[in-house]
């Protein structure tokens, strides 16, 4: 019981499972099969790109651009889809469009060794200005979706919606990788210590290339869930995303000082964080308290785990000096 | 080439780079279109930069003593709903500009708090603050901007002082510049912000009141928002839920392109000055040659990019070369490229 409990992800579970329960207390519609559908249905976007975010927050740097990316990448996808090209030619286009940008934050972050949050929010006004210039007031309508892509959205397997389980499948890909594989495992090194990690030979400059790289390869692939997710694609598409991302990372305990997190908890974050909203929605709070809810959320997230790694810390200072 | 241009730097200092560009801007400027060393122009670029310049001045103090605010752009939306809000329900106008300077002290406030008594990283903070500030908003005026505004205020925001071609909003800015110029480099506090920024902790051994001296300069910055957002929302003569998307962006991206270290404890004021004239000098004229506006995102973007990645390449090249010209024993370099 003891070792359950200090596995991080469980009070965040705890957390959501209480939440859930209280909002569906206040709304019946809420705790049925259509309920959970709405819940895993939205949050599908947030759980996918946080599996970038994580990959990159681990390593105690942050990734602002994925919101312009998976934007463009969506928009990318459906503009080859309704010129008539293949889905799999446009979900390649959209992944290399991706790759392209996470690499260039990632040469910049990792070879220039400049401050990724500067590096990523460059990245985020640049492809969003790119975006603009190359959409204008163009919009990719539900007609010219993907079928396959449409199908995903509107249907389920055993009650689970398509476009959840691709998040799923990439998180537990991403969390093989970063529980199992060496050079994932070489992620949470740089991130807890970084002179360590380069004198215990870890190619760090490598690493953290790739890592932004991939992270901007998740993002591209997004774009396609975007687009099926709400049938469009336009100028704006993505906008702001970045930041309910990180919220879902840090409130599912990935710490923003970098060592410490998983994916399965940044996915547990970002169902906490809609079930909230959606809570707010099913007990008659205005929709504009969204943002308001998503914001202070991540900074009592932040605060919190600020307490609780002193707090730990502490006792393990006692615990050595006992 | 490279070791002229480094040289340069070496000799005259980046942010006397920064105003030797903004020189060959308009002088570049005015050759390319009759329309851009006018009067009328002139004054139009010093209204479009007025925000930026006066959200910049506090910034840089920031980002000097090591820290960061991401949620000005949603601050000063924050104050103009709020100022919007309350004159919407009654209030005279006049005070409700009171109540958003005081709301505007309030986010700083919050965000000094946050950074610096409870200890967390002013990046992540004013991330979370920028989407709550954001979020306030659109619960204050839900989607509906407020536009009845007093025109005696709003003539204040569009109109020239008379018999010049310089806006009101220049009777704000340019103390405000002077002041913050006077702060940073000749008197204690801007001393006490280039020690913070380069060693807090070395800061606190000397007696800085580390803590208290980073609340403050947050509460200052919540001011100066406000101020900004006085003149945002006199200019357009309404106080809109989403207004000054991505002024955190630009800012910073001004802030660090006028030599600013984004590693805290080195820039000048008058770099940042310069850089956000120049910002304006080179949005105006791409406006006045019909370059799209999205080009302003790209272009502020790509700056933010190039002044932190300029500085870098060089420094890299430099170390290179005198790699090269010591030729280290081979353990040293092996230690070398341990760091």
């Amino acid at each position: 019981m003891k070792r359950l409990l200090s596995i991080r992800e469980v009070p965040i579970f705890g957390v959501l499972v209480l939440f859930f329960g209280v909002a569906a207390l206040g709304n019946h519609a809420l705790f049925s099969a259509s309920g959970l559908h709405d819940l895993l249905f939205t949050s599908s976007i947030i759980c996918l790109l946080a599996c970038a975010e994580t990959l990159i927050i681990v390593m105690k740097h942050i990734d602002l651009s994925i919101s312009s990316t998976i934007g463009f990448s969506s928009y990318i996808i459906g503009k080859n889809a309704s010129n008539g090209h293949g889905l799999l030619y446009c979900l390649i286009l959209g992944v290399i469009f991706g790759l392209a940008v996470g690499a260039v934050n990632g040469f910049l972050v990792a070879y220039l060794k400049l401050p990724s949050l500067v590096v990523t929010l460059g990245t985020l006004y640049l492809v969003r200005g790119l975006f603009n210039q190359v959409a204008r007031g163009d919009f990719i309508n539900s007609d010219k979706v993907p079928h396959l892509l449409t199908y995903m959205a509107d249907h389920t397997f055993v009650k689970v919606p398509y476009l959840f389980l691709v998040a799923l499948a990439m998180a537990i890909v991403v969390g093989f990788v970063m529980r199992h594989l060496r050079s994932g495992r070489d992620l949470y090194a740089i991130g807890s210590n970084l002179p360590a990690a380069h004198l215990a030979g870890i190619a760090v400059e490598k690493r953290t290339f790739w890592a932004f790289t991939a992270a901007g390869g998740i993002a591209g692939l997004g774009g396609a869930i975007l687009l099926a997710r709400f049938g469009q694609a336009q100028a704006n598409s993505g906008l702001g995303i970045e930041l309910s991302v990180v919220s879902a990372c840090v409130v599912g305990g990935v710490a923003i000082a970098g060592g410490i997190g998983t994916i399965y908890g940044a996915m547990i974050g970002a169902l906490l964080l809609q079930t909230i909203v959606m809570a707010l929605g099913a007990l008659g709070v205005s929709q504009f308290w969204q943002g308001v809810v998503n914001g202070a959320l991540l900074i009592a997230a932040i605060s919190l785990d600020k307490i609780l790694s002193s707090r730990s810390q502490r006792t393990q200072i006692m615990r050595v000096s006992a | 080439m490279m070791s002229k241009l480094s040289a340069l730097r070496g000799n005259i200092g980046w942010d006397k780079g920064v105003g030797i560009l903004l020189l060959v801007t308009l002088i570049v400027g005015s050759l390319i279109t009759p329309d851009f060393a006018t009067t009328s122009n002139l004054g139009f670029v010093v209204q479009d930069i007025g925000e930026i310049m006066i959200i910049a001045l506090p910034m840089a103090f920031l980002i000097i003593a090591g820290e960061i605010d991401l949620s000005v752009g949603s601050a000063l939306s924050l104050v103009s709903s709020t100022i919007g809000y309350s004159f919407a329900h009654g209030i005279s106008f006049g005070f409700a500009i009171l109540i958003g300077i005081c709301v505007g002290a309030a986010t700083g406030a919050l965000n000094g708090f946050l950074v610096n008594y409870l200890g967390l990283q002013s990046l992540a903070v004013t991330i979370g603050t920028m989407g709550l500030f954001r979020g306030l908003c659109f619960v204050l005026l839900g989607n509906t901007p407020v536009n009845q505004l007093p025109d005696f205020w709003t003539g204040l925001g569009v109109n020239n002082i008379p018999h010049t071609f310089l806006p009101w909003s220049f009777v704000l800015i340019a103390p405000l510049v002077f002041f913050a110029w006077i702060l940073l480099h000749h008197t204690k506090i801007g001393r006490w912000t280039f020690v913070t920024g380069i060693s807090a902790e070395a800061a606190r051994f000397s007696g800085i009141p580390v803590k208290r001296f980073k609340f403050l300069m947050y509460v200052a910055t919540g001011v100066m928002v406000s101020l900004a957002a006085i003149v945002y929302t006199l200019r357009f003569a309404s106080a809109s839920p989403d207004s000054a998307m991505g002024y955190e962006l630009t800012t910073i991206a001004a802030v660090l392109f006028g030599g600013v270290s984004i590693a805290g404890g080195f820039g000048t004021m008058w770099g940042v000055i310069f850089s956000v004239i120049e910002l304006g000098a080179i949005r105006s004229v791409l406006q006045l040659i019909n370059f799209s506006s999205n080009a302003l995102q790209m272009v502020s973007g790509a700056l933010l990019l190039f002044s932190v990645a300029f500085p870098k390449v060089i420094e890299l090249l430099k170390s290179r070369r005198e790699a090269r010209v010591k030729k280290p024993s081979p353990s040293l370099a092996s230690m070398r490229s341990v760091e």
